[in-house]
């Protein structure tokens, strides 16, 4: 046990150091800032969207609903997470070789890792969970039993859908481990797990109508389809300690089981990961070429992108949905008014067809500002970072270099999207200029912003690659922007909407306005990226 | 030339290295010698560019690392103590970007590519990705990329840790006809036999301070350079 808390300890020292408050000069507190407010907004935004679906349930007499709601959410998003995570949290360790000629046991160095994870995921989910729960206790009539079970959810709830997550993770690992080019078939079949994920929860209506017939409750029906979810209200509207007991125990069963069975094929696993299969290169002729220093730079860019399976599906997700929302629309356009009516909102299909550019201007928005690849470049350089500051090339060329290699990574997935449309819709040639503008400009913000972020808040440390792609301090900060400006693009559409503005007119206002936050950018970029990459000490 | 003038580098109110002074002339070997913690890394860190310092001043051939530093790193090479390198890339690559990095032409690359591949026998690795090698292979992959841009200034961290003695013997030679060719070799090491073998001067840094700068014969008189050593770190 003493083992057990060191280790944790010595781990959890190193992972957490992103909340860290260590700074005494002024510059350094400002940094602070930014994450507090965001942290904050994101907070506040939930605690409103909360009240808002508060205010229809309460006159239903469903409050409940609220929480299994959020809970559902959370519970879905941390098992995306997980799945894209879980195979580099758990095999690409940098400190495999210390901890495993420590004398510590196989089942002990599991579960510090899934803890790490774990830690990470209660602290996120608390971020959404919280605001669902202080306006539940707000607007309805609760007992000390309500915030003792909900403070045990809390803590319990991130565990299934980890689990779940870590066994993909496994799968995925133990699978693509066996080929010669792992990364690609890593990377191919966690892209088709998290789809399928993604699909099953948007297509979950079917499946509820069906538990519905047969069963007697709401509850019931929730239970069915999740069960911690199911038990958790139950617990809220009718305590009783034994089922209390239940959900404790079935969560710290699943927990142990779970680390016993994949310690047993976990070091297995792990070091035929670590097997290079390239010694079949050796004695080929090499080649010696010449390159244009950005050119190399921006080639050096994308290798790093292609090697890091994490790197590429949580960058590819929003990409991948951006293509498939494009060809469904363009598709299936006949059966949208038929999906937005049973979600209340009644439009035809002439409607959609004479608002088609400003619906691509969304899309264009979401999939930009929704996969941000520069927020994690720089702390991705890990300790080869001084291998850049040593080079004879401006700062500023790097970091050019790192917003070109995500803009050629992002552009051309947007390109394909604006092709289907203009393809299938008529658009004027104003429209179709403004739609090529905007396809440059959004992921030149989105990855501009990045850099600036990652340059501000670099994570040089990581153990892995996802805990700078998911779990750092600059990748949060970088999600939480993406979603802010994602409304501005909307909030701009809407009110150009209002005001009965053509389309075009709206795609000229939407480009003006985002030409000049890019400029404000760059000119925010030239003033502070080079001072913040060379603050950056490995 | 080398030119360190009262160099004072702290960390977060730590102090790192202070008021170093010493210079390293046209066709030296010059060697830096300390305990570990003692500042040896910060110091060269300063002198390549990879950290601004506090006060003070570091010029190269005239040029000062904090004006101009681009123009400064492109005489210099530097090969680190433990070499991170792009683990995700093959050798080849690797030093190709280096290379592209530096400018360097085609012939000149292809000529000192294969020459310091040759030479460290690991012409037929450079084809494998860099996560493959060893920690002496990727010193070498190091050590090549820094050679293939015919360096005016080569500065090196502990430079013979894990390599093999060839590999050792073969830098040393590097380094001969590198100093006959009137460039300077600067390099940090607890190996106190090559030290005194090779370099024609040394300085001995203790707790961030430079307590002792000359030449071999200067530094040493009749004793070993590892006795004057433990009697200075005493």
């Amino acid at each position: 046990m003493k083992k057990l808390l060191s280790l944790i300890k010595a781990c959890m020292t190193e992972n957490m150091s992103i909340f860290k408050v260590k700074t005494k000069n002024q510059s350094e507190t400002s940094k602070k800032i930014l994450p507090i407010v965001l942290f904050g907004l994101v907070f506040f935004s939930m605690w409103s969207y909360a009240n808002i679906l508060m205010e229809s349930l309460v006159e239903l007499h469903v409050e409940y609903i609220l929480l299994t709601l959020f809970v559902g959410v959370t519970s879905l998003l941390t098992l995306v997470e997980g799945i894209y995570k879980s195979g580099n949290l758990l095999f690409n360790c940098k400190d495999d070789d210390l901890l495993l000629s420590l004398p510590i046991k196989k089942s002990t160095v599991l579960f510090v890792r899934m803890f790490k994870f774990y830690v990470f995921e209660l602290l996120y989910n608390s971020l959404f969970l919280v605001p669902a729960i202080v306006v539940y206790a707000t607007k309805v009539s609760v007992g000390i039993s309500f915030y003792i079970v909900s403070i045990i959810a809390i803590v319990l709830l991130p565990i299934i859908p980890i689990v779940i997550s870590c066994i993909i993770g496994f799968i995925t690992t133990g699978i693509s481990s066996k080929f010669k080019f792992k990364n690609i078939v890593q990377i191919v079949i966690t892209m088709g797990i998290i789809l399928v994920v993604f699909f099953a929860s948007y297509n979950i209506n079917g499946l509820i109508d069906s538990l519905a017939q047969n069963a007697d409750s709401i509850n019931e029906v929730i239970t069915k389809i999740y069960y911690p979810a199911g038990a958790y209200i139950k617990l809220v509207t009718e305590f009783n300690i034994q089922d209390l007991l239940i959900f404790i125990g079935i969560h710290i069963l699943i927990s142990v089981v779970t680390i016993f069975i994949l310690s047993k094929v976990y070091f297995r696993i792990n070091s035929r990961t670590k097997a290079v299969s390239s010694r079949k290169n050796s004695n080929k002729e090499y080649k010696i070429r010449t390159n244009k220093p950005l050119n190399s730079l921006i080639k050096k860019e994308l290798g790093r992108f292609i090697s890091s399976p994490v790197f590429v599906t949580n960058a590819a997700f929003s990409l991948v949905l951006f293509i498939i929302a494009c060809v469904l629309i363009c598709v299936k356009l006949d059966s949208v008014p038929e999906i937005l009516a049973s979600r209340g909102m009644e439009v035809t299909v002439e409607q959609i067809q004479n608002y088609i550019p400003i619906v691509l201007f969304g899309l264009i928005s979401f999939a930009s500002f929704t996969s941000s690849i520069t927020s994690s470049m720089i702390s991705l350089e890990g300790r080869s970072f001084n291998i850049l500051k040593s080079l004879p090339v401006k700062p500023s060329k790097i970091i050019l270099s790192k917003i070109y290699a995500s803009v050629a990574i992002m552009v051309p997935f947007i390109l394909i999207g604006d092709i289907i449309f203009f393809v299938r819709f008529n658009f004027n040639i104003f429209e179709i200029i403004g739609i090529i503008i905007v396809s440059f400009i959004l992921p030149l913000i989105s990855e501009t912003i990045g850099i600036l972020v990652n340059l501000k808040y670099p994570k040089m440390d990581a153990e892995n690659d996802s805990e700078v792609v998911k779990q750092s301090m600059s990748s949060m900060i970088a999600v939480f922007i993406g979603m802010g400006l994602t409304g501005v693009a909307i909030i701009l559409i809407v009110m150009c909407a209002m005001f009965g503005l053509a389309n075009y007119l709206t795609i000229l206002i939407g480009t003006v306005v985002f030409i000049i936050i890019y400029l404000l950018l760059l000119l925010y970029l030239n003033k502070s990226s080079v001072k913040d990459f060379n603050k950056i000490n490995v | 030339m080398i030119e360190i003038k009262n160099v004072t580098k702290s960390y977060g109110g730590k102090k790192g290295i202070e008021n170093i002074t010493f210079n390293v002339n046209d066709g030296e070997i010059f060697a830096f010698i300390g305990h570990n913690g003692a500042g040896k890394t910060t110091l060269i860190k300063s002198i390549v560019g990879i950290h601004g310092f506090d006060s003070g001043e570091i010029l190269i051939n005239g040029k000062s690392i904090k004006d101009k530093p681009e123009e400064c790193k492109k005489e210099m090479a530097f090969v680190p103590d433990n070499p991170e390198l792009y683990e995700n890339m093959k050798a080849i690559d690797f030093i190709n970007f280096i290379c592209d990095m530096y400018e360097i032409d085609q012939k000149t690359r292809e000529e000192n590519i294969k020459k310091y591949a040759k030479m460290f026998e690991i012409e037929n690795s450079l084809n494998d990705p860099i996560n493959s090698f060893s920690h002496g292979m990727k010193q070498k992959i190091a050590l090549i990329s820094a050679l293939a841009h015919n360096p005016k200034v080569l500065i090196m961290d502990e430079p013979f840790v894990g390599l093999d003695p060839k590999a050792v013997y073969d830098i040393k030679e590097i380094m001969a006809e590198m100093t006959k060719e009137g460039k300077i070799i600067f390099f940090s090491t607890h190996i106190l036999d090559v030290a005194e073998k090779l370099c024609s001067r040394v300085a001995i840094i203790k707790k961030g301070e430079l307590v002792k700068v000359g030449s071999m014969e200067e530094i040493k008189g009749d004793k070993s350079l590892e006795k004057v050593f433990l009697e200075l770190e005493n």
